[in-house]
Formats: structure tokens, sequence, C-alpha cells
């Protein structure tokens, strides 16, 4: 279970960027009061363009960076209180996320299983499932630089896994990846859910939107826009096509309150 | 501790199966000096073969005086001697290089040594050629000392007449203290030379490097204190900074002795090389290296790429290097002023403890201001990685 209440972030702004934003203002609010809830066995779609705050939520909710103001619960752990217990309980994949490309996909998933206290029997377990799952066992002892874009995304996906985490965040998980690649994400998304797990997805494509997810929140220059299941955002559209009811939401940029 | 350790033995060994690692830390310093001193030596050795066998061309202008003193200096090997009528010529022809040097006798050269006076000869030489001019020298010194021989003998004085004393002179210090004085600011120069950029690399490639290729998250998305993550990794630059320097030293050693003649500077230099030296050494070297990552860290968590943190850290090297060259100049020595200066210090310290004269005060001082620095370096890596700003930039 993931719980966000009235959820604030401002970054300071130096000289720099100041004159690069045009404002004399201090700083700047990214995420503006926003609330949400996931639940277990649900996928929560967190849309919104470009700069809409997206990755800054998920990097609170992930503890990679701390709110200004408001609550973050994570598996029953405070994400502000308690970082390590929520550490613990998350699983964390982005778009971006490199790896070690001088160690093994092996070496890999054995240093996350140690740094996250995972038994010897639940790590050779686990990875055994996303072995046989993801097709791995060919390039287990290769080298990571000498993987391809898609064997590298089956060890990212692993060692998001590795550790069992009841609540896993991707962050623009498919992009920049082709479609054979991202079909092994969609693939561990649906997955999750399958395991009852709280699973959390930030994107801007609506199509693996629709796909996926079962509630969803729209944000866009840090204020939350949209929030309702994916089955009522069908329902109530006013327009032809999703893509063009987000586009309609973004455009109109009415904040709702929490 | 133990997610330190975890952190430790991966960022090992990702470095040591780093080219660029094995080249610049491990490669390069083994390497470096037994090449430049086999290089010099022999560029050196055949320079002077070259030098000593060279026939030079001399010339002379007799202004009508004997030509004893020519002619038994154009019996030794590899000189031939020219006569010239005039000594325009003669300078003229010298300084076109047609020959290598000039010899002038004055107008009154042989009564005037007759007389038992001070006769003048002159020598015309091109300084941009030193060693011809210093082998000539010799020759002419030999001469010299043949024409003082026959002025005593003539006057029926014993050859010792002119020197009237004997001079028993003993050096008191020992080659270890020499070294010491000398020599001893080369050491911990190197090795403070080689243990910055030792650390250089992975301190870049640990923090920066791993920012550039976006590990960096995943890593602080695990239940791992950031103390211990940026410890473990501190671990790893302090470890390849003091590999790096004692790679370079073993180097260094290695080629004095296979290129040494195996005479008393060799033996010295194994008499040098105690124990208590290299725990000494490292007891200093240590805190440094902790200093050295505990300044790149910052740095690197800060810069976005590893070519920003390259950029900065590199002219750093300044910085290190400059205060150890200050190891070199003879007179400055340990006293309770130098032991506060970082870095300095520990040129000094190594000049003192090589020298066998260090005395504890000093030294003691030392080794708490580097500890002291040290922690301070620790702690601000700290809070600069704690700094969300910094570390996601």
């Amino acid at each position: 279970m993931i719980k966000v209440e009235n959820l604030y972030k401002s970054f300071k702004l130096n000289k720099k960027q100041q004159k690069e934003f045009k404002t004399d203002a201090s700083e700047t609010t990214v995420v503006n009061g926003i609330s949400f809830t996931c639940e277990p066995g649900k996928i929560f779609s967190l849309l919104g363009p470009n700069g809409a705050g997206k990755t800054t939520t998920l990097r609170m909710l992930s503890t990679l960076i701390k709110p200004t103001s408001g609550k973050i619960e994570i598996a029953g752990f405070d994400a502000v209180s308690q970082p390590n217990e929520v550490r613990k309980s998350i699983g964390f994949l982005t778009g971006s996320t490199g790896l070690y490309e001088r160690l093994t996909a092996d070496e890999v998933l054995k240093y996350f299983a140690d740094l996250n206290d995972v038994s010897k029997a639940d790590f050779e377990a686990r990875k055994k499932h996303y072995y046989d799952l993801l097709d791995m066992h060919d390039f287990a002892s290769k080298r990571i630089g000498q993987l391809s874009t898609g064997m590298k995304q089956k060890v990212s996906i692993t060692r998001t896994m590795i550790h069992n985490p009841a609540v896993v965040v991707f962050d623009e998980p498919t992009s920049g990846l082709d479609v054979i690649t991202a079909e092994n994400i969609i693939k561990l998304i649906r997955d999750c859910k399958t395991q009852g797990k709280t699973v959390i997805f930030s994107s801007h494509i609506m199509s693996e939107v629709d796909l996926l997810c079962d509630d969803l929140a729209i944000i866009n220059k840090g204020n939350l826009l949209y929030k309702d299941s994916m089955a009522n955002f069908r329902a109530n559209m006013q327009t032809t096509s999703l893509t063009e009811e987000f586009i309609r939401i973004v455009r109109e940029n009415n904040p709702i309150k929490s | 501790m133990k997610k330190t350790l975890i952190i430790a033995k991966k960022e090992f060994l990702d470095m040591f199966r780093d080219k660029r690692t094995l080249m610049r830390m491990i490669l390069i310093p083994l390497l470096a000096f037994p090449l430049i001193l086999y290089v010099i030596t022999k560029i050196q050795t055949s320079q002077n073969e070259k030098e000593a066998s060279k026939e030079l061309t001399v010339g002379y202008v007799l202004n009508n005086q004997s030509p004893e003193m020519v002619e038994r200096m154009d019996t030794s090997a590899q000189y031939v001697f020219t006569e010239y009528a005039d000594t325009a010529q003669l300078k003229a022809d010298i300084l076109s290089e047609k020959i290598n040097l000039g010899i002038w006798y004055s107008a009154d050269f042989d009564n005037t040594y007759s007389a038992g006076k001070q006769a003048t000869y002159g020598v015309f030489y091109r300084g941009a050629d030193g060693e011809e001019h210093a082998r000539f020298e010799e020759l002419l010194a030999a001469q010299s000392s043949i024409y003082v021989q026959k002025r005593l003998s003539l006057n029926q004085l014993p050859s010792d007449y002119v020197e009237p004393f004997s001079v028993v002179s003993t050096d008191l210090s020992t080659v270890q203290e020499i070294i010491g004085k000398y020599a001893g600011g080369v050491l911990p120069y190197i090795f403070m030379a080689f243990c910055f950029m030792g650390c250089m690399l992975p301190a870049i490639d640990l923090f920066a490097g791993e920012k550039e290729r976006g590990t960096i998250e995943t890593l602080l998305a695990t239940p791992v204190n950031r103390v211990h993550i940026l410890l473990g990794k501190m671990i790893v630059v302090a470890s390849f900074g003091l590999l790096s320097a004692t790679i370079a030293l073993v180097g260094l050693i290695g080629s004095v002795f296979l290129l040494g003649d195996g005479g008393e500077l060799t033996t010295a230099i194994a008499k040098i090389i105690t124990p208590q030296l290299v725990i000494t050494l490292y007891a200093l070297l240590i805190p440094i290296a902790i200093f050295f990552s505990g300044i790149m860290i910052p740095i690197s968590v800060y810069s976005r790429s590893f070519k920003e943190a390259q950029s900065i850290l590199t002219p750093l090297n300044m910085l290190v290097v400059l205060p150890a060259m200050v190891g070199f100049l003879p007179g400055l020595e340990l006293n309770y002023t130098t032991a506060f200066i970082p870095i300095v210090n520990v040129v000094m310290a190594t000049k003192a403890i090589i020298a066998g004269n260090a005395e504890i005060g000093p030294l003691l001082i030392t080794f708490l201001s580097l500890i002291l620095l040290s922690a301070i370096a620790v702690f601000i890596s700290f809070k600069q990685f704690g700094k969300e700003e910094s570390v996601l930039r």
C-alpha cells in the first residue's frame, strides 16, 4: 500500500537557475500538495507531461529525496522517519537505470541481494525464478557491458525484484526501449499485480496506461489534475480517444483538492 | 559495517576490472621510474662516451714563444693541434665551429716563466659546448703541474713546497643523513603525487561516474545508510591512492637496485628502507590518502559527469605537488611550525625519519593534524553526499 497525503516538494534556486527560469523567486515548487493512494494487487499510473513532477514524486516515494512537507506511507512505514524500512519494501526501476558494466549479471544480482539482506536460499530461488521467466541463463556470467539492451533490461528487472519487494516503483520504465524489450517490463508489471504487490508507474504513453493500469492520477506542473479508476476515466471521457482526453485535462489545468 | 564492506568489495572488483585503472594505477607507477631511470642512464652514458671519444681540434697562436707545451699536449689522445698566425682567425674559426678550442700565448710568456714570475696564456672556447672546455681544462691543469714541478726542481725545492698544508677531511655524517637531507624529499613527494593520482580515478568513477551511468539511484534506494555507502566507497578511493603510491615506490626502489652499481648508495638506500621507516611512512600517509579522498569525493559528488569531475580535480594536483616540492629545499626542517602545514609536514617528517633525526613532538603534531584534517575531509564528504541536490544533480 502507498498513501500520499498533501505532498509538497520545493527546490531552492541559485542565481543561474533564476536567470534560466526568468524569475526572482528563491525557490520553485515542483510538487504542489498532491494526495493519492495505491492499493495492493492494483496498478496505479502517474501520468503527466515532461516536467510535471512525476520523477520527483517517485523519488520521494523511494526515499531518494525528502518531501518539503506532507506524508508518505509505504507498506505501513513512514518514508521520512523510517527510510530504511521503506527501502526494504520497495523495488525501484527507471527507464534510465544503469548497471555496473564491468560486473556479470550474477555479480550485480548478488550485490543487490546482499545490500537488501536477502538470505542465500531466497536469493538462489528468486534468481532461478527470474532466470527461467525471462530466459536469462545464457548470459548469467557475461559482463553487463557485453549484453544487448534487452538483456540488460532483464537484469535490471531481476535486480529490482531480487528482494521480493511489496511495493514496486517504475519511473517511465519503457522510455527509450524498443517494443520487444518494453514487453518484458509489461510482463513484469503484470506479474507484480498477480503476486498482489502494489505497483506505481509513471508514464506519458496512454496506450501503455490503458493496457495496464487499474487506477490513475494526472499531474501537471506539480498539481494533481485527475484521480480516479481507469474504468471511470474511460466512462467519463469528453473526447474520442484516451490520448486526446489526457491532453484536454492537462490543457485545462484545473487542480483538484485532495 | 557489513554493508560498508559489501560496497567496498564490489567497488574493488569493479575497479580492478577497469583497464584504465590497471594502466594508470598499477602499470604506469610500476614502470615509470625503471623506464625513466633506464632511459636517462642510457642517454647519459652514451653521451659521456661520445664526448670522451670525440676528437677535439685546438688552434694555437704561439706569438714566437716555445711550442714545448703545445707539442706535449699534441701527444694526448683525441686532440689535434693546429697553428694559427693570429687570434682573429682563431676566434673566427671557433665561432664558425671549424675547430673546437683555441689557446694563445702572451708575447713574453717564456721570459716571464723563466724569470720565475706568472706567465699568461689565453683560452678561447664556446660556453655552449661546456664539456669540451672542461676536458681541455683538465689537460691544461696537467701541463700547469708539469711547469710547477719544473720550477721547483730548478730551485731545488721539494714538490710539496707549494702545498704548505696537508688537509685530512673526515665527513662525520652518515650516508643516510646526507640522503635524508638532500634526497629525502623525493620519497614523500613521489608517494604523495602518486597517492593523489591513485585516488583521483576511483573518486571520479565511484561518484560522478556512477551518476553518469545512472546507477546511483538504485544504490541509494537500497536499505543502506548513506554513511555506509560513502565509507565503502571511500575505503576503495583511499586504498587505490596508497596502492598506486606503493607501486610507484616499489618501482623506484627496484630500479635503483636494478640499475645501481651495487655501491655505497645502493647499500645506503637498502639500509634506509627499514620496517620502522615503512611503518612511520604509512602512519602519515594513510591519513593523507583519506584526506585526498575527502577533498575529491565532494567535488565528484557535485559533478554531473566523469569529464566535469576530471576537469575540476586535475588542476588540484598542483595543490599537492607544489607544497610537496618544498621538501627539495635544503635547510627547511620539521619543527613546531612546519608540522602544522599539511603535505609539507609529511615531506619534512619523512626527511627527518630518513635522516634519523626526527623529534617526537613535531612528529606527533604532524600525525595528529593529519588525522584531524582527514576527519574534516570525511565530514565534508558526508555533508556533500547527503545533499540531494548534489547527488541527484
